[in-house]
């Protein structure tokens, strides 16, 4: 796993890194990498705060309108 | 009331609550799941057509549902489908457009244009009020896993089941969706400075 460029490596596994969908080994073996990488550490944060910034920005609450009306659909008992 | 009139008179109010516990907890759902129909919507008032184009498939197709497996997965199975029909009826061609090659790419354009290293100040360039347009500008395929994964907090297996499409497919769709997504935010970002 670590024959190749780590930077290179850590790039490629970062996204599914977030997303916790790497296996164990390879978990630790990208923890290890960002505690050490400055350069890949900063790229990290930066991905995990724009995965935030973009969950925020499209997330409104529910008009209670549309809640009402969503109840009003129900079938007729 | 004979013997068989009362049976029917059971089986008839036993439906009757079993649909009504159904309808509440799909109701309990529709915060999250709307959180979903927002994110494939360009508008509140699309993903409002949405919500309750989808929820009065749901009412009618209770049935359908089988109670103790993932209710929120199957009301997003309804709500993506009928997004998809939606989709098809004004897609445009499928995104082909060459992707950059690094995953940082939007770091490092941010950090090579404004001069920015820290990273919440990278982020700082990036309007918040244009990521929904940014979101828009992906082709549906590729959002709907984006929004499903990102928004919705699926994981890989539940938007793989909701979307009836294999894992890997998800996987693929996701890295070049949200490649997509960076590239978009980048456009802007640059527009706006």
């Amino acid at each position: 796993m670590t024959a190749h460029d780590p930077c290179e490596w850590c790039e490629e596994v970062l996204q599914d890194y977030l997303d916790r969908e790497l296996t164990d080994a390879e978990m630790k073996e990208a923890e290890r990498h960002l505690a050490e990488c400055p350069y890949c550490e900063k790229r990290y944060k930066f991905e995990k705060s724009l995965r935030r910034y973009v969950y925020q920005a499209v997330t409104e609450p529910m008009a209670p309108e549309l809640k009402q009306k969503l109840s009003e659909l129900r079938l007729e008992l | 009331m004979s013997e068989t009139s009362s049976d029917e008179a059971r089986r008839l109010a036993s439906d009757a609550r079993e649909r009504v516990r159904f309808e509440e907890e799909a109701l309990d759902l529709a915060d999250q799941v709307y959180r979903v129909a927002r994110g494939l919507s360009r508008s509140k008032e699309e993903a409002e057509d949405l919500m309750q184009e989808a929820y009065a498939r749901a009412f009618r197709s209770w049935r359908s549902f089988t109670p103790g497996t993932n209710l929120r997965a199957w009301l997003l199975r309804i709500l993506t489908n009928l997004n998809i029909d939606r989709g098809r009826r004004a897609q445009r061609a499928p995104d082909q457009q060459p992707l950059e090659e690094s995953d940082y790419f939007l770091y490092n354009r941010i950090e090579a244009t404004t001069g920015e290293t820290e990273e919440e100040r990278v982020l700082e360039r990036l309007s918040q009020d244009r990521v929904p347009e940014a979101l828009a500008a992906v082709p549906h395929d590729f959002r709907d896993v984006v929004v499903l994964v990102d928004i919705g907090e699926f994981s890989y297996a539940d938007a793989a089941q909701i979307l009836d499409i294999p894992i890997g497919t998800v996987m693929s769709r996701l890295h070049r969706g949200r490649r997509i997504l960076k590239k978009e935010l980048a456009e802007l970002a640059v527009d706006s400075r």
